[in-house]
């Protein structure tokens, strides 16, 4: 029963939510565009003069001494490099454990798998700082792990693990594994076993059936957990900054830098724009991928 | 042709130049076309045809949840092509039933009424005779979720005569029940309208189901209704090729015309020998002319070579019990399916015997073209 | 020891990979929480049971002050999106295409796309403004944030709920004499229930989890749990704060909890 003039009873019923995501989501990403090609204020904010001197700022930088020498702005480079590098590496070690224990509940007796994906859940849901915390607690340096192996004589003084690329690697696979092992779980649940058994049936080995028949089966799974880890790392904000303090930032922390102590607001935005444009591309390229191979998305 | 009715106070519906099309342009879907129907008060009317013919579409717009695009529609008298469902002294008995999973038995029946505004004592008095109509009584507590197919059934059949609507409309209220089970609920359809009185418009696409249930029968192909009548006229004077196929098995013959007098035609039958065939209302063949007449497998009988009005030779024959089905190839080569009753133990007859079928008197039909 | 049987379903060294891994994920969580308990400020030496920590956590007003920010800011943000949110699912979901449907869709999924970093500074820019133009300093720009957050969340579950209601039961409803607004009130509200209750649920959890749009849209002496944590952890923490993060993984259990017994319910 479809109401007559349904389009604008349609757009009334979606207005109010879309009037809050508007102001206060969507709209103001347009502000950060338009300050990323504004010019610095003198106490933060901008100055309405039109310039990129923003985007040029986030690769280059000129000689204090001669403009006109303009060479890489390494210190952004570098922090661009450590988020991509750390993003990527979180998403593999989360692809490695996740892999085997979206397995391992999909095999699960029916009835259980509930259970197991419950355990899995509530992490998840955990707040992201308590779970933070819990990792700083561990590693530093008057933290478990360092305590009970100085206890045990394993070492002469604590191992300085926090305010490492390491901390920031193992909090962010930490917080971030779930996303990995519910999509795999989604896919590898629709498998259907049978394929698995025709794969032995057809003389297939373990690892041969593995490769062979079930990864090409599950990698819609894999595919959707590697962009939901992926997409968080590169923009996290919260582990490095509690994890890797000033030493080890991330791109996410960079920015925030420009609002606080750099005073460089059109710098952030441009920076801001650039991590928004990393994680939109992922996504296109997710879903020019996903909508290019439907049939494999059953199973 | 237009229906036996002549359309007075008493007719439950009246449907006139009903179309029902959806989309528009190029891709537009003609769902109903051209629908003239009268269902009078009191009729087990079925709409029959296979999916996609229609008829739950026709039942819709009576129902309301369609608007037709052109036509009109009357119930009882009075013009209801644009008002909504609940402004139709009609309920239906969904598919799937439709119950309302968060109701108790007692508040679905209750339901209707309830909206209308009746009072308590009358929601709960009409409420126990329901449950008691359909012996539901111990149940009336559950939810829908803790009752059978067959309870639920029951259920939707109360809740929509609850109101005493004028016309109950009935989608393949059956098709979700197993064949025990289905058997008992047609009784049960056909005791409840008896003790009611109301009209039943009954969608199925079993023919079986509308040739044991109804008064009288639409059969529906494509968006059109193709021939509409009593369950016998439907299966021993089909009109229509589609009819005669859809319902029960039928042989079809290609017969030439030899001459044509009121209401029948002289044809020549396979083998040379000529027969009297009934003409559909209106269609006068030319001497000379093909045409296809129909005859039931049971119309033939089994008689010894040279015998009877036509000569076959058996291709297979196949035992099911009650009867046996002989396949035979008839001396033109077209086919032929007899059926005989195994009245006693007889043999059956085996691939290459010469066969004599001899037809019952007035058994041939002429179709339409 | 017996031969194992094959197994089609197993593969050598998943199951230990898997146990190995669901132990990671609790073991940081439970010495946090054994912790929380002890006697002393170690976080690696036992010295006794005690809920000294707890009763100093109690006992800190700011902890008090940030707590009831965060809860009544989650109640409020969480109700007001799943309001908004019915009404979108409402009006997006069992209805033919439309014009603007995939804008509809776009800008409500927005959130979950955009990194929370970005949306952070991107609101703080548009708040400061607004702070300059109007002097209104109040806590209504962190409910608007977090209300815009949880919208995507709880529109996920009111929707799912909404596209798996039987549209017959609607039709019943005409059919039986109700109005467009009775069937609503009697039939499709009653079914929504447990889609609304989760999308509230699940809006609650997120906003009581924002930690960076809050910690850029805040005023002064707006600060949340979340916020408050994050400022305390450059410190040399005590076991308080393992008490506080305690009490709020179990707010977070509880709630969890009831979302997947909702969610799990079915048909009535």
């Amino acid at each position: 029963m479809r109401r007559r003039g349904g389009t604008l009873w349609n757009w009334l019923l979606s207005a109010p939510a879309l009037l809050v995501l508007v102001l206060a989501a969507s709209g103001p990403l347009v502000i950060v565009l338009v300050y990323s090609f504004l010019s610095p204020g003198n106490m933060g904010g901008v100055a309405w003069e039109p310039s990129t001197d923003a985007w040029f700022r986030l690769f280059f930088k000129r000689d204090i001494f001669d403009p006109e020498v303009v060479t890489w702005n390494e210190a952004h480079l570098v922090v661009f490099w450590r988020s991509v590098s750390l993003s990527l590496q979180t998403t593999a070690i989360c692809a490695i454990l996740g892999f085997p224990t979206a397995w391992f509940i999909a095999t699960r007796a029916p009835h259980r798998r509930a259970l197991w994906l419950f355990l899995i859940t509530i992490p998840f849901w955990t707040n992201l700082l308590v779970r933070t915390f819990a990792i700083q607690e561990l590693i530093r340096n008057t933290g478990t792990i360092n305590s009970l192996l100085l206890r045990l004589g394993v070492i002469g003084e604590p191992i300085q693990m926090m305010y490492t690329d390491f901390a920031v690697l193992v909090g962010m696979a930490y917080v971030f594994l779930p996303l990995m092992v519910l999509p795999l779980y989604a896919a590898m649940d629709k498998l259907d076993m049978r394929l698995v058994e025709a794969g032995y049936d057809l003389y297939g080995g373990r690892l041969q059936v593995l490769r062979h028949v079930i990864f090409p089966l599950v990698k819609p799974g894999f595919v959707a957990g590697s962009i939901l880890v992926f997409i968080p790392a590169i923009g996290a904000y919260v582990t490095p900054r509690v994890l890797g303090g000033g030493r080890t930032m991330m791109l996410g922390n960079l920015i925030e830098l420009q609002f606080g102590q750099g005073r460089n607001w059109p710098l952030g935005s441009a920076m801001a724009m650039l991590l928004l444009i990393v994680v939109v591309a992922a996504l296109v390229l997710y879903l020019r991928w996903a909508n290019a191979e439907p049939e494999q998305r059953n199973g | 042709m237009k229906d036996g009715s002549d359309g007075t106070a008493t007719d439950a519906i009246e449907i006139v130049g009903l179309d029902k099309v959806y989309g528009q342009g190029a891709g537009a879907f003609r769902a109903l076309t051209g629908i003239d129907l009268t269902i009078r008060s009191g009729e087990f009317f079925t709409l029959l045809g296979p999916s996609g013919c229609g008829k739950t579409t026709l039942l819709r717009v009576i129902a309301g949840f369609e608007n037709p695009t052109e036509g009109s529609v009357r119930i009882s008298g009075e013009e209801v092509a644009h008002l909504g469902p609940n402004k139709r002294q009609v309920n239906t008995v969904f598919q799937n039933y439709a119950l309302f999973p968060h109701m108790t038995v007692a508040q679905n029946i209750g339901f209707g009424l309830r909206m209308l505004g009746r009072s308590r004592t009358e929601v709960a008095a009409t409420t126990a005779e329901m449950l008691r109509l359909v012996r539901m009584e111990e149940l009336a507590q559950r939810r829908p979720a803790e009752l059978s197919g067959g309870q639920q059934q029951r259920v939707a059949l109360a809740r929509a005569l609850a109101p005493h609507p004028r016309v109950l409309l009935l989608d393949e209220p059956l098709s979700a029940l197993d064949l025990k089970l289905r058997k008992e609920m047609q009784g049960e359809l056909k005791r409840l309208q008896a003790e009611t009185g109301i009209t039943f418009v009954f969608v199925t696409h079993d023919q079986e189901e509308a040739l044991t249930m109804s008064d009288r029968i639409a059969v529906m192909s494509a968006g059109r209704i193709l021939q509409r009548g009593t369950p016998h006229e439907i299966y021993h004077a089909p009109t229509e090729r589609f009819v005669a196929d859809f319902i029960g098995d039928t042989n079809f013959l290609t017969v030439p015309v030899v001459s044509v007098e009121a209401g029948a035609a002289q044809v020549e039958l396979p083998g040379g020998r000529t027969a009297p065939a009934r003409l559909p209302e209106g269609a006068r063949p030319a001497p000379g002319a093909k045409v296809t007449v129909v005859i039931r497998p049971e119309q033939a009988r089994l008689v010894p070579p040279g015998e009877g009005e036509m000569q076959g030779e058996v291709t297979s024959s196949v035992f099911f019990g009650t009867d046996t089905h002989v396949h035979a190839r008839l001396t033109d080569g077209q086919d032929f399916v007899l059926r005989r009753q195994n009245a006693g133990e007889l043999a059956d007859p085996s691939p290459g015997d010469r066969i004599g079928l001899a037809l019952g008197d007035g058994v041939l039909r002429v179709l339409k073209d | 020891m017996a031969r194992r049987s094959f197994e089609v379903r197993r593969i050598p060294g998943f199951g230990a990979i898997a146990i190995l891994t669901i132990v990671l994920l609790y073991v940081p969580i439970l010495i946090l929480v054994t912790f929380s308990f002890n006697a002393g400020r170690s976080q690696a030496e036992w010295e006794g049971f005690s809920l000294q920590w707890y009763r100093a956590a109690f006992a800190n007003e700011q902890v008090q002050d940030v707590s009831i920010r965060s809860l009544w800011l989650a109640i409020a943000a969480a109700g007001i999106a799943t309001v908004l949110a019915t009404l979108a699912a409402l009006g997006t979901t069992r209805v033919g295409r439309f014009r603007g449907q995939t804008l509809i869709y776009a800008l409500v999924n927005q959130p979950l796309m955009v990194p929370e970093v970005v949306t952070g500074i991107a609101l703080l820019i548009f708040v400061a403004s607004i702070k300059v133009a109007t002097g209104y300093m109040g806590m209504g720009y962190l409910v608007a944030a977090h209300t815009a957050f949880c919208i995507p969340f709880a529109y996920l579950p009111i929707r799912a709920r909404l596209e798996t209601l039987d549209l017959n039961l609607e039709r019943a409803a005409a059919d039986l004499y109700a109005s467009p607004v009775q069937a609503f009130r009697h039939i499709t509200l009653p079914l929504l229930v447990p889609g609304i209750a989760a999308g509230f649920m699940l809006g609650f959890v997120i906003s009581l989890d924002t930690v960076v749009i809050t910690e850029f849209v805040k005023s002064a002496g707006q600060d949340t749990l979340p916020t408050y944590m994050l400022g305390q952890l450059r410190r040399a923490v005590t076991p308080e704060m393992n008490a506080i993060a305690s009490l709020f993984l179990a707010l977070s259990l509880v709630v969890v909890t009831a979302f997947f017994l909702v969610s799990r319910r079915r048909g009535a």
